[in-house]
């Protein structure tokens, strides 16, 4: 670690490494310094002119977020000075602003609106009248609203240098300035501006697809991770009236830093499906399928599974299920005297960089778990569509379990010679027809659980969403399964099903939930806590 | 000059261009105008001035003007450093820059046209439409508004027929308004093209649009 500097911020003594800058170090004990134009993850060009502190000493306030940290440094960032700068520069922000917040998008998350109910005036004594552009459609996802930016230039920053295609820029000058394109180019075709939107401190870059669907206060916000590719993005759903109304990125430097792409951003439609298995399906002899409560129908799969005797098992997993469930459906198949363990998966051809972060990277297995399948045993068959690969299990005539995969690339008659057929999954699908057991699952939106990435790096998801009625996570169902078959402990919990798997396989040896935490654990390295 | 010693630690040595003669900088054939190649590379980038004859079509870093663009590029050790002194070229060729010269400039710098607009777009002087023959800009900052411009400018409108930012019937005029031209001690103060009329009152303003037509009447 470097040298440490100390210095006293609003009486507070803080030991930074050289180098940081006032503002960072702030943070380290609690002080939030008003910015727009700083972002951790870009330069700062110090021209929004909120950060600027009292540096007792200096002939003038600095701005906080450029100027580095010094020996015996005094600052203050509550003086009357920087108070007072401060008042100065959200009146000035507010002379073309248009204060239209009842019918902005951001209104309720919005820097420019806290920053100015926190310190600002009660009114402007601006008498003029205000500019207007109105707005303008940047393509993609990207409204803009011109009226309402203040100028900090993250977005053109973003696209010079995290994204490094520099399709924006600033047209004009002074109170006429706008950020624009280059006049019809737009940002179509680039793979991250949604980032553009996030990173926006007021209502001047919104979301076409969120705009006007929810107010900020109304969304819950729950820690997630992306399913659409294996990179595994730390993101946070959104959610209002029990859907998913749009994904954020969640800061977690190991894997996505403060970014995703626009493909995962918004390829949530399939999570608030609708149609859905409803109840735990039982097919009885003359070959209908009715609806059964789940302890009447694990019961009869126990008499079924008991009648057929232990033999060679066909398993069919997902890779969009979790660690969890992925680690009970493999105890269940051991339990059941083994057997092939398979799973399919759509990968395409190129990766897409983010240049500017380029760990970070829309990975070429769309699927979020193909890592933790691998590890837990699975077998990837079929081709890059996903399709294709179960010609011997489609004929197998012992027991058939299937996950999650829709089998929607199957013949009708997959599975008809099958002694014991389960299906497991959230919606009806053409792999339900010839199951004799069809069980309800809940998605990963509405269950616990972890995912394992590209790196290996094993983290944690919450539940955003209520499933509905009967459905249950597929690690609660096996687990229970495999707990009446060799007279053990059901999970009753994610955490408990994922301990089972770390004692199991030796991949997740000695992880536990409380290790991986918010920030995921690369298996078998115990995660620590750093100080910086 | 070749003597001075080596006293200040950013004097790069002599380059030779404070020693040279009006010819040579203008170029041989000067006439009281540069030549279209730019003269000397020291000065071929600055001063920029206006073609009576616009061609919005013309092509852009051609015969001369291929020469003076290779003397600009000698003067930045980056090609992006240019990009001022190559869109005064666009616009003395074609007499406003517009998108698609823009376009051409970011392609010939290894820009995005994007940065390009926005440069552009920043300085006043690029017009990014088309203007007359002859660009008429009156001060109507603080000294010459006091000395009377706003009567200067209304005079000029009424004598060229146009309105503000207009181009007039006849395409020899466009009248515009600018901020302080730095000739506060002689207001009020008109830039016309490149060159600047100061102490203009509204009664020598007929004069100078008459002068002004005839030198477009006589091919100047």
């Amino acid at each position: 670690m470097a040298e440490l500097v100390t210095l006293t911020i609003d009486g507070q003594e803080v030991s930074v490494p050289r180098g940081t800058t006032i503002l960072e170090a702030a943070k380290k004990i609690g002080k939030q310094v008003p910015h727009y134009c700083y972002h951790p993850g870009m330069s700062s060009p110090a021209m929004c002119r909120l950060c600027l502190v009292e540096v007792e000493g200096a002939p003038k306030s600095m701005p906080s977020c450029v100027t580095a940290v010094t020996e015996d440094q005094i600052v203050h960032t509550e003086s009357k000075q920087a108070v007072g700068n401060r008042e100065g520069v959200l009146e000035f922000y507010l002379v073309n602003h248009p204060l239209d917040c009842p019918i902005c998008d951001m209104s309720g998350e919005c820097d420019l609106q806290d920053y100015v109910h926190a310190e600002g005036r009660a009114h402007g004594r601006s008498e003029e009248p205000k500019r207007v552009f109105g707005r303008d459609d940047f393509g993609g996802d990207v409204l803009f609203y011109g009226d309402r930016c203040v100028m900090c230039t993250r977005c053109v920053r973003f696209m010079n240098e995290v994204e490094q295609d520099e399709r924006l820029t600033v047209v004009e000058r002074g109170n006429r300035s706008v950020i624009d394109t280059f006049f019809e180019e737009g940002l179509e075709g680039t793979h991250w501006h949604g980032n553009i939107i996030d990173i926006c401190p007021v209502g001047a870059l919104v979301s076409k697809e969120f705009l006007y669907k929810a107010r900020a206060w109304d969304l819950e916000h729950t820690p997630s991770i992306c399913p659409s590719c294996s990179q595994g993005c730390n993101i946070e759903l959104h959610t209002r009236d029990n859907l998913i109304q749009r994904i954020k990125p969640r800061e977690n430097l190991e894997v996505n830093g403060w970014w995703m792409c626009d493909y995962g951003r918004h390829n949530h439609g399939w999570m608030n499906r609708g149609i859905r298995l409803e109840d735990p399906l039982v097919r009885t002899l003359d070959g209908a399928a009715g609806p059964m409560r789940w302890r009447d129908a694990l019961e009869q799969l126990l008499q079924h599974v008991g009648v057929m005797g232990e033999g060679r098992v066909k398993a069919v997993a997902t890779p969009f299920a979790s660690n969890e469930d992925l680690g009970t459906l493999a105890e269940l198949v051991g339990t059941l005297g083994g057997g092939d363990m398979v799973y399919r998966s759509v990968r395409v051809e190129e990766e897409v960089v983010l240049k500017g972060f380029p760990t970070l990277a829309r990975r070429k297995d769309l699927a979020p778990n193909t890592n933790g399948a691998e590890l837990i045993g699975f077998t990837r068959v079929g081709d890059d569509q996903a399709a294709g690969g179960l010609e011997d299990i489609a004929k197998h005539d012992g027991i058939v379990i299937i996950m999650g995969d829709e089998l929607s690339d199957q013949a009708e008659d997959f599975g008809q010679e099958a002694g014991l057929f389960v299906y497991l999954g959230d919606q009806q699908s053409p792999a339900a027809s010839n199951a004799h057991f069809v069980f309800p699952l809940t998605t990963f939106a509405e269950q616990e659980g972890s995912f394992t990435n590209i790196a290996r790096r094993v983290q944690r998801f919450s539940p955003a969403l209520e499933p509905s009625s009967m459905a249950r996570p597929a690690w609660l169902i096996l687990g229970a399964l495999a707990a009446e078959l060799n007279n053990g402990d059901a999970p009753r919990s994610a955490a408990d099903a994922f301990s089972g798997l770390a004692r199991r396989v030796e991949a997740f040896a000695g992880l536990t939930y409380q290790d991986i935490g918010i920030r995921g654990a690369v298996v078998n390295e115990t995660y620590v806590l750093s100080e910086s | 000059m070749s003597d001075v010693p080596l006293k200040n630690p950013g004097w790069a040595g002599n380059t030779g261009e404070f020693d040279l003669t009006e010819e040579q900088i203008r170029g041989e054939d000067f006439i009281g105008e540069r030549p279209l190649h730019g003269g000397h590379s020291s000065v071929s980038g600055t001063m920029p001035y206006m073609l009576i004859e616009k061609n919005p079509e013309a092509e852009l870093f051609e015969g001369e003007y291929q020469e003076r663009l290779k003397k600009i590029l000698t003067r930045y050790p980056k090609k992006r450093a240019a990009l001022l002194p190559v869109l005064s070229m666009v616009q003395e060729l074609r007499g406003h820059v517009s998108p698609e010269s823009m376009d051409r400039v970011a392609e010939l710098l290894d820009l995005s046209p994007a940065y390009v607009r926005g440069v552009a777009t920043f300085y006043t002087m690029y017009n990014k439409r088309p203007v007359g023959r002859h660009l008429v800009q009156v001060c109507t900052n603080i000294s010459c508004n006091l000395c009377g411009a706003d009567e200067v400018l209304a005079a000029f409108l009424e004598c060229t027929g146009t309105e503000l930012g207009e181009i007039s019937e006849d395409g020899d005029f466009t009248v515009i308004e600018a901020e302080c031209l730095a000739a506060c001690g002689f207001p009020t103060c008109v830039q016309i093209n490149s060159r600047y009329f100061e102490n203009v009152t509204p009664a020598d303003i007929p004069k100078i649009v008459e002068h002004l037509r005839a030198q477009v009447k006589g091919g100047d």
